[in-house]
């Protein structure tokens, strides 16, 4: 079968000699709504992204079956992927003497390292040290919505004003009243799957047709019902029904093995910035774009301390270049954001541009996770195979830690993703002991008939973690690098037992027998959930950013990604990340229009 | 076949399952990857005739063939980890895999007084379930080898067409229409 695939738009050319309205920094998710809702209100933008424009439908090959490529989906030779141990076991930098011509994070899938080689950076080219971090990132037109997991979820009250539920931290400087609107027009540009559940920590979102579940997981959803817990199938950011004004996107046609590659989706029903937000945005007219083009410096004015461009390095000939712009928007990632900011020094912000707060950098948190159980459905040995992962995603099991309960060990709460059925790779293969026509048969007749889920905690913030530059390790590029200081605490490691003790008990309430769990709590960084570093609030003397994103030391600066959360929750940030991103730049919008930016 | 007699209209799985198999093997037999017999007195690209043989063999072993679906040699498993072999960069890898392939002609010699491949059927498999015995907490060179050994032939046959279509039957990586496969939450 084949689509009609319509390529991408024309590109305008970039003409640095020109003060755009606005000039982005970062091509993800925030920097992708950015776009698209500046263009939208007529501002002229400029968008600069550190990596390469790719051809992502060659990229992904998402149907490319195993036995048709070389090394079954494999990295080359000379390639190598960063392992669990060597995340614990050594210190970042992690690519310093390797022997490996190339060395990437942990993202792979099963058998999928060789379709984000493009996606993924080097950590040869980009070191950092400190304490150990498995930091993700993806530099390359769209970031990392080019590999994300899909999970679309909103936060609640339970979010931002958690502080008032429990004590702990900040409230945010909003209510969920006030991102409501834009959780809606999130939903309804850009497409979401899943069912109403009617539930005030995890609320609803605009759905089109949810993704089915499979008997294992109807099973368990069932039981959890009559303890008035909840499972509804993955709430995922993909358009199963289609969208009339994208004609970059194609629906959902339920290919599956979504999970075999690092989320990556050709026809791009799966949301991801370029086709989702930037394309779209480029079609106004007004979006320039220019990738290879590494942001080292935000620029300010000598006279007012105003923002007024970004110094950047062509990332492939390494030439110096400054983009002008009225406004300057950080949509560069959580960590890039902070390292960018701190890397601004001038006269009037010695610590760092907008960082008078000496906040920017610090309140980093996340999500934990590893934490899981697997469980054995019997009565499904042995009966015959079916269609079980032709979805986006399994199921979800929303938080109901520490909602109305109070939990003595910790605070806040977790959710589980998981998924049962067939896949393409029979995961249990290797914990099916021996060999022979008996070996062969049990890893058949028992395919489908597992069930596995894993926990995602909300890991609190605080000041004491955060992130600051090197003062001698730099990038290929000569760039400062970051150093962390993070590490989980107590409050995670007592969630982390939680989770496995309750995901037991829940298997087992459904009469599911528990056949392996995982104790282990990742390293540092592997949910790939990093927030927090330039916090939003009403306090200047503690926060770097105030409701709209906008940093209170320097008028005509945003920073419009997941460094602006002041704590994570526990549920999936990326939706949460273009509400804000789009709420903030209708005011930025409506401030440019009255000249007060 | 029981179910023939209820379902008259379709081939019977049997039948069904061998011409799949043919229409599966046949491009590959005429490519000359690989045979349905034992490898024998071929290198490999990285392995030796003889490590080569022996390596088929082995994985025959783990993953056979039976009446449901072809096993790890009609696969080309052999092929698969040689060719993984030849081009690596690691030395230390490739250094495991030929001492691992001495050690189980060691065991042989051990337990049978001959090389592997020199032994019975019987006695080969008792090689193997000595090499299996200590799965969950190797201890010998032998025992070691067998979870690499085991861990190979499983990517390489459950990534394999056979593997795949054959013997798990996947029914994924299509593209649905209409009403997607599953149930609904309600």
């Amino acid at each position: 079968m084949t689509l009609v695939r319509v390529p991408p738009p024309i590109e305008q050319d970039v003409d640095l000699s020109k003060t755009y309205d606005a000039v982005i920094v970062g091509s993800g998710a925030a920097g992708g709504m950015a776009a698209h809702v500046l263009t939208t209100h007529g501002l002229q933008v400029l968008m600069l992204e550190a990596g390469k424009k790719l051809p992502i439908e060659q990229e992904l090959r998402s149907m490319q079956w195993p036995y048709d490529h070389p090394r079954r989906g494999d990295a080359p030779p000379g390639s190598h992927h960063l392992s669990f141990n060597e995340y614990t076991i050594r210190k970042p930098p992690y690519a310093k003497g390797a022997a490996f011509k190339h060395v990437y994070s942990y993202v792979g899938g099963w058998s999928g390292s060789d379709y984000v080689k493009n996606i993924l950076v080097d950590e040869k080219d980009h070191p950092f040290t400190g304490t150990n971090y498995a930091w993700v990132r993806a530099r390359c037109l769209g970031g990392k919505t080019n590999i994300w997991g899909r999970l679309a979820l909103r936060l609640s009250d339970y979010d931002f004003k958690a502080k008032s539920h429990d004590g702990y931290g900040e409230d945010w400087p909003i209510a969920y009243a006030d991102l409501e609107p834009y959780y809606d027009k999130v939903d309804l540009y850009l497409g979401i799957s899943g069912v109403k559940e009617n539930l005030p920590h995890l609320p609803d979102s605009q759905f089109q047709r949810p993704s089915k579940l499979n008997a294992g997981e109807v099973k368990l959803r069932e039981s959890l019902k009559k303890s008035g817990q909840v499972l509804t199938p993955y709430r995922a950011g993909v358009t199963t029904d289609g969208l009339k004004h994208n004609k970059y996107r194609s629906k959902c046609y339920g290919r599956g093995a979504c999970d075999r590659r690092p989320g990556g989706c050709d026809i791009h029903a799966v949301f991801d910035s370029p086709t989702g937000l930037i394309y779209p945005a480029m079609d106004t007219g007004h979006l320039t774009v220019r990738p290879n083009s590494t942001a080292h410096e935000m620029l300010v004015d000598k006279n007012t301390g105003r923002a007024r461009g970004v110094a950047f390095l062509d990332s492939v000939t390494h030439k110096s270049y400054e983009a002008k712009g009225k406004v300057v928007i950080l949509a560069a990632s959580t960590l890039e954001s902070a390292r960018l900011l701190l890397l601004s020094r001038s006269p009037q912000h010695p610590n760092g541009l907008g960082n008078s707060s000496g906040h920017v950098g610090h309140n980093f948190c996340e999500h934990v996770m590893g934490p899981g159980v697997t469980g054995l459905i019997k009565e499904l040995v042995g009966k015959p195979h079916t269609l079980d992962d032709g979805r986006p995603g399994g199921f979800y099991i929303p938080r109901f830690r520490n909602l109305k309960d109070r939990q003595p060990g910790f605070i806040r709460g977790y959710g589980y993703e998981g998924n049962s059925g067939h896949s393409m790779f029979p995961a249990h293969v290797m914990d099916t002991p021996g060999f022979g026509g008996q070996f062969k048969r049990s890893v058949r007749d028992h395919s489908g008939a597992f069930i596995s889920m894993g926990a995602f905690g909300e890991v609190l913030p605080r000041y004491e973690s955060y992130v600051d530059l090197d003062p001698e390790t730099k990038d290929a590029w000569g760039i400062p690098v970051l150093r962390f200081h993070y590490h989980f605490s107590d409050n995670e490691r007592k969630m982390a037992e939680d989770m496995v003790a309750t995901g037991r008990e829940m298997l087992e309430a459904a009469g599911i027998e528990v056949v392996g769990t995982d104790e282990k709590v990742l390293t540092e960084g592997w949910s790939i959930h990093e927030l927090g570093t330039a916090r939003m609030g009403n306090d200047p003397k503690t926060s770097v950013l105030n409701q709209f994103q906008q940093s209170h030391d320097v008028r005509n600066l945003f920073v419009v990604d997941g460094s602006s959360h002041v704590s994570a929750s526990c549920q999936n940030p990326t939706w949460t990340i273009m509400a804000l991103a789009w709420r903030s730049c209708d005011h930025l919008a409506d401030e440019f229009r009255k000249g007060n930016v | 076949m029981t179910d023939a007699p209820k379902h008259p209209e379709s081939l019977s799985r049997r039948d069904m399952i061998a011409a799949t198999a043919a229409a599966l093997v046949t491009p590959l037999l005429q490519g000359g990857a690989v045979s349905l017999q034992p490898v024998a007195g071929v290198p490999g690209k990285f392995l030796t005739a003889a490590e080569y043989a022996l390596l088929d063999e082995l994985t025959e072993l783990i993953i056979p063939a039976d009446d449901h679906s072809p096993g790890a040699r009609v696969a080309a498993v052999a092929a698969y980890i040689d060719g993984r072999l030849a081009e690596s960069l690691e030395p230390d890898w490739q250094a495991k895999w030929r001492s691992g392939l001495q050690a189980v002609d060691g065991l042989s010699r051990e337990l049978n007084a001959k090389p592997f491949l020199e032994a019975t059927p019987d006695q080969r498999v008792a090689v193997l379930t000595r090499m299996a015995a200590g799965e969950a907490d190797p201890k010998t060179a032998p025992e070691r080898f067998f979870g690499e050994l085991k861990g190979w032939t499983a990517r390489g046959y459950y990534t394999s067409k056979i593997g795949i279509h054959l013997d798990q039957e996947y029914k994924g990586n299509v593209y649905q229409r209409g009403e997607f496969a599953g149930y609904d939450a309600k």
